[in-house]
């Protein structure tokens, strides 16, 4: 069933009143591909509810959650290791449907976007059936809320870099760091995600064997990547 | 509901469930370029459209967020039947393959160019991100949008498409536009899903979810009785039929190991059972009311555990031998085990004993090996390791069958039309003359559709049922129920004196097959039949043995066991030229075989029979190895500005053969029509490698007759006459000679027709351009119009109808040599492929832009062989990355920064105007170059594929 809310709140309510049987869906990327965790449920169509747009107010760069991954490679506002970070989704089609939101949303240990947005230190524009409220993506992926994000938002001027390690450019990342004013963040597969401001964030993840890699190459990885820089 | 929206600016109403895809509902309503090739993965980007102006996957939309859109797909390229300016560009630079994609390839460029009339190779290269090209490769998509702004700004084309080669001939050896070109980048009705009608049923399969078990029971009775189950298919209903998968030549060479459905389940994903439906739901809950109970036993994985003293066996059942039993048969029968394991049927004796686990086995060689080791300076003897490896086609195996007259029709995607014939009439039991195999356009074969792996189930579907029966594997289905690359285990021992002489080399070869034995004996033959003969070497010997597994079954791949041989023994050399501290170039040139040395080692490796001892023909070896180490300046030290990043060189020659001589057969049916127009029927089957207009060029060469005024009917077992089919590099060689003999016998018959009309001599008759025959003597002249109008009119002689056949003892070898620079990041492992140049001898290439792109797509694949792709199972026997992105395919972003095919200009005796074959052979260079190239980087030499950052970071002691 796809319910078609004509509101933020309406949408919040509705995955609200059916936790386990809804998602949000956004792009579509991830809850219409094959193997997806969103197969079996019901989608609250959240299109047209949540600003897609990018724009920067007060030396803060907004970037609205339905801004897909092209919109952020395209924007001359975003910088320059945000915008490499989307283009780790390496498919053009598919960056044109992903959503910024969507993609933090996922919370995957693969996500493109939340090493670098961890690293930036950017912070989320949430609307949750108490309202509006802000949180840092950090915190963010770390819980398991629902709510919906209407904006991510950072600092306009940051800057830093984002590295990935995967077999191919189309397969899911083994590793993603990303540093950016003295903040380093880990994504890791299979190990989910670090932060904090030193390089020893390497040792906090309890890494696993999977296809991306055995457990001692990534934690290699996780320990040279900053030494090694992009 | 109906959801309105416009599609290729024109407003329609799309009438579906509004959960529905985008994609499916567009390709119902008639637009097929839409395809789909991973299930709604979003990897492949066959369903890409252009939707309100972005480029998006139409299988991430749903039909209600359709309403009020703008969407183009590619049938909006067209004006009437005209080709767009990209389309066209896109046929002449080569790279309209099997195509399945092309029409979607087609928008997005299209697109691209209408946003940005001249974008820059990183401009192409971005749009070409999210679709997979497995067939020619990305290289020619530049050549293409250069074309294509060259067409749409002069009207004619600037750049070289590609090299054009013998001046005194028309059509052969120039680039021209193939044949079916047009009908494959349109978006035509040409595949097998085009041709399923409204109300085909569908076949469903049952797989199992164990490596290896019996079927303790199966109980059907409350799925029969459903409403629209027209059949279910299980071991106990099935004919008692055993055969194999194979498409090979008959008597076969690979064991009768199983029926349609067996008592004993032996990989992950075999079939247990087959639902015949009215609908897909119907299909999906009849099995869920079919109850199957298993009794699991133990299962082997590797080679190494096959071979284990005690190990569990894949196939205990009695063996038959229909040729050549051993003495010992019943004794060995004797210990056969429980009745469910079936029976295995050999054609004659391969060196099986299924009672280790053997499906095959030979061994042989030449001159003395212990004096050739005694003889070396040096020694190596070391062990490379291959993975498992899937096609990965564009369009998945499908099949279409119904009856029709009385008689079985099969629309398949196959390689083998005319060996699909025979297995599904061995299988149903009915005569060939009741089958009739048409082979639809192929999208993507590259030998996993040499195979008959979901024919014979479809047909005999149809055949019991009455009902038009669809089926098509899911791309889950093609990595665990189909065929695959063998992984193997590839021993070399080399030895070699200090002047870089090679004294002796030993091969041993452990191939897994899987749970059957398809081309069991053949592919790792040709690990040995296509790498040992490039060397001078006067004592050689191989050992090879196949292995029965419980992994997803293995068979026919582009390159056979050559890809897998090759890496073994470029490596050893090269490791081998290290050991000795000479340099690799040296010690190729010094063992390399030259035109006329007599290839010995060939007598043994004959394929279950003695093969034939013959000298190298025509070998363009040395041009191939000297440009290429002059494109990537051997011998020169690279150094990177990073000190992490340390930079190699590596590269290796490279043989295949073209076709089977001895086994390979080709016939052709040339027919003069009435207007003086010529029809080919070919038996053979053009997979997208532009056979077809290989066949038309050589007709048009021979009977000097524009191209437009030849059709090429190729691959219907109806009206063509028999071929092996396309498969070991045959289709140039064989099926085309095949249509140089219909061609010149039907130009020998023209002549004899217009010496009669003429009142001439035959002997002072030729043909002449635009298709007439004129007097060397008197000048008289009659078109073939005139000439086939009389000889049809009622009084005359009848039509002239010539019949080409071809079978030969003689080797067309091509040979080549691959070169590669990486660059290897030694703190992190990261491997880049910074150049890779392709040089090899195809003698005269017929088709020399296709020639081109079927080495870049060739390449491509094996790059991914080399560096990423692998299918990994679980404890149980289960593949844990069944799906493209998680395989690990290659796509645009892989490509190598630069790379380069060239074409080695060699005139072969035996091929049809001097053509050999082309494509396999690209798949034998890209392992061993690369290994070689990151031993050159960074010291560490990496003897299993895919050779990967992890490997690289565990040989350096990193981790």
């Amino acid at each position: 069933m796809i319910y078609k809310p004509t509101s933020v709140r309406e949408a919040v309510a509705l995955r609200t009143e059916h936790p386990e049987d809804t998602v949000y869906l956004a792009g579509g990327t991830d809850d219409l591909r094959l193997g997806s965790c969103a197969a079996g449920k019901d989608l609250i169509d959240i299109n047209g509810l949540v600003d897609s747009t990018i724009d920067v107010k007060d030396g803060k760069l907004h970037i609205g959650a339905l801004a897909t991954l092209q919109d952020v490679v395209e924007s001359p506002l975003v910088p320059a290791f945000i915008k490499e970070a989307a283009k780790f989704c390496s498919s053009f089609e598919k960056r044109n449907a992903a959503t910024v939101g969507g993609n933090l949303a996922l919370r995957r240990d693969d996500s493109y976007l939340a090493a670098a947005m961890c690293a930036a230190e950017a912070t989320l524009l949430l609307y949750t059936s108490e309202g509006e409220t802000e949180r840092p993506v950090a915190e963010f992926l770390k819980c398991t809320c629902t709510p919906i994000i209407e904006a991510v938002v950072l600092d306009a001027d940051r800057t830093g870099w984002v590295k990935r390690f995967g077999n191919t450019a189309a397969s899911h990342a083994a590793l993603i760091a990303a540093q950016s004013g003295g903040v380093y963040a880990l994504t890791v597969h299979g190990s989910g995600l670090a932060v904090g401001d030193s390089p020893a964030i390497c040792e906090t993840l309890d890494y696993k064997d999977d296809l991306t890699g055995g457990a001692d190459y990534k934690k290699y990885l996780a320990k040279i990547v900053f030494e090694q820089g992009r | 509901m109906d959801y309105k929206c416009r599609i290729n600016g024109e407003l329609l109403t799309l009438t579906g469930e509004p959960a529905e895809r985008l994609r499916d509902v567009l390709y119902r309503s008639g637009f097929l370029s839409v395809r789909d090739s991973d299930d709604a993965e979003g990897f492949a980007g066959s369903d890409t459209v252009v939707f309100n102006g972005k480029l998006r996957y139409s299988n991430f939309i749903l039909l209600y967020q359709a309403e009020g859109a703008e969407i183009r797909t590619a049938e909006g390229l067209l004006n009437g039947r005209e080709l767009n300016y990209v389309q066209k560009a896109m046929i002449s630079a080569g790279i309209v393959a099997s195509a399945y994609n092309a029409p979607t390839a087609a928008l997005i460029l299209s697109w691209l160019l209408e946003k940005n009339p001249y974008p820059t190779r990183e401009e192409i290269k971005e749009v070409l991100t999210g679709i997979f090209i497995r067939d020619a490769g990305y290289e020619h998509y530049y050549l293409a949008v250069k074309l294509a702004i060259e067409l749409r700004d002069t009207g004619a084309y600037q750049s070289e498409i590609a090299p054009s080669f013998r001046p005194k001939l028309d059509a052969i050896g120039k680039p021209m536009d193939k044949i079916d070109g047009a009908a494959l980048v349109s978006g035509e009705p040409v595949f097998v899903e085009d041709k399923v009608p409204a109300n085909a049923w569908v076949l469903h399969v049952i797989r199992s979810p164990f490596a290896s078990a019996y079927i303790k029971s199966i109980d059907i009775s409350e799925a029969e009785k459903l409403d629209g189950v027209a059949a279910i298919i299980t071991a106990e209903n099935c004919p008692d039929v055993y055969y194999m998968q194979a498409g090979q030549g008959n008597p076969e060479p690979s064991p009768h190991d199983r029926r349609l459905f067996n008592r004993k389940v032996r990989h992950v994903g075999d079939r247990v059972a087959g639902i015949v439906a009215r609908t897909k739901e119907i299909a999906d809950q009849a099995a869920s009311l079919i109850k199957v109970e298993y009794e699991p036993t133990d299962a082997v994985y590797t080679v190494e555990e096959a071979m284990a003293p005690g190990a569990p066996l894949v196939h205990n059942g009695p063996v038959q031998y229909n040729a050549g039993a051993p003495a010992d048969l019943d004794e060995f029968n004797a210990r056969a085990g429980d009745p469910r394991e079936g029976k295995v049927v050999y054609q004659f004796p391969l060196g099986a004993n299924i009672q280790k686990n053997i499906a095959a086995s030979n061994k042989g060689g030449i001159g003395d090996m212990e004096k050739g080791f005694a003889e070396a300076d040096a020694i190596v003897d070391h062990t490379y390791q291959t993975s498992q490896i899937q096609h990965t086609p564009l369009e998945p195996h499908v099949c279409y069958a119904h009856v029709e007259h009385g008689r079985l029709v099969l629309n398949c995607s196959t390689q083998v039309p005319y060996h699909v014939r025979r297995i599904v009439s061995w299988v149903c039991g009915i005569p060939e003359n009741k089958i009739h195999v048409i082979k639809e356009r192929v999208g993507g074969g590259y030998g996993a559709k040499q195979d008959i792996l979901v024919e014979e189930m479809t047909g005999y579907a149809a055949w019991i049922t009455g009902k038009p029966v669809y089926y098509r594997n899911t791309r889950e289905e093609e990595f665990i129920a189909n065929s695959t690359r063998h992984p193997m285990r590839v021993r070399v021992k080399m030895g070699g004196k200090k002047d870089g002489t090679i004294t002796a080399i030993f091969m041993e070869v452990c191939a897994n097959t899987g749970p059957f034995g398809n081309h069991c004996l053949t592919v790792p033959m040709n690990s040995c039949s296509k790498t040992l003969p490039l060397f001078k070497v006067d004592n050689m010997a191989y050992d090879l043995k196949v292995f029965y597994t419980n992994v997803p079954p293995a068979g026919a791949y582009q390159g056979y066991g050559t890809p897998k041989g090759n890496y073994g023994i470029m490596m050893a050399m090269a490791e081998l030229a290290d050991k000795l501290g000479i340099d690799f170039k040296l010690m190729i040139e010094k063992n390399h075989v030259e035109e006329g040395y007599m290839l010995e080692i060939l007598k043994g490796l004959g394929e279950g029979r003695e093969g034939n001892v013959v000298p190298v023909g025509s070998c363009g070896l040395d041009e191939a190895i000297e440009k290429g180490c002059e494109m990537i300046e051997w011998g020169k030290k690279e150094v990177s500005d990073d000190p992490d990043w340390k930079i190699g060189k590596g590269f290796a020659m490279i043989m295949q053969g073209s076709g089977l001589p001895g086994l390979d057969h080709a016939e052709a049916i040339a027919k003069l029509e009435t207007d003086g127009t010529v029809i080919l029927n070919s038996g053979g089957a053009d997979l997208g490698t532009g056979l077809d207009t290989i066949s038309a060029k050589i007709v048009s060469e021979v009977m000097k007759l524009p191209m437009d005024r030849i059709t090429v009917v190729s691959g219907d077992t109806d009206s063509c006459a028999f071929d092996t089919g396309s498969y070991a590099s045959s289709g140039t060689f064989f099926s085309g000679n095949a249509s140089l003999a219909a061609a010149n016998k039907l130009k020998e018959l023209v002549l004899k027709e217009a010496a009669l009309q003429l009142e001439e001599k035959v002997e002072d008759l030729d043909v002449r351009a635009p298709g007439e025959v004129y007097s060397k003597v008197t000048g008289a002249a009659i078109s073939y119009y005139e000439l086939t109008h009389t000889a049809t009119s009622g009084a005359g002689r009848g039509q002239i109808i010539a019949h080409g056949s071809f079978v030969t003892a003689a080797s067309s070898v091509p040979y080549g040599a691959h070169f590669a620079q990486v660059a290897v990041n030694v703190k992190t492992g990261e491997i880049k492929l910074q150049k890779f140049y392709a040089l090899q001898d195809a003698g005269t290439p017929i088709n020399p832009e296709c020639a081109l792109t079927q080495i870049y797509g060739a390449v491509m694949k094996s790059i991914g062989h080399s560096l990423y792709e692998g299918m990994y199972l679980d404890k149980n026997g289960r593949c844990i990355n069944a799906n493209l992105t998680d395989y690990g395919a290659p796509m645009i972003n892989e490509a190598p920064d630069d790379f380069k095919s060239v074409l080695v200009d060699v005139d072969d005796e035996f091929g049809p105007f001097g053509a050999k074959s082309i494509s396999e052979i690209a798949c034998n260079g890209a392992a061993p170059a690369i290994g070689i190239a990151i031993h050159d980087a960074c010291g560490v030499w990496l003897r299993d594929w895919p050779m990967t950052p992890e490997k690289i970071l565990k040989a350096l002691g990193k981790i």
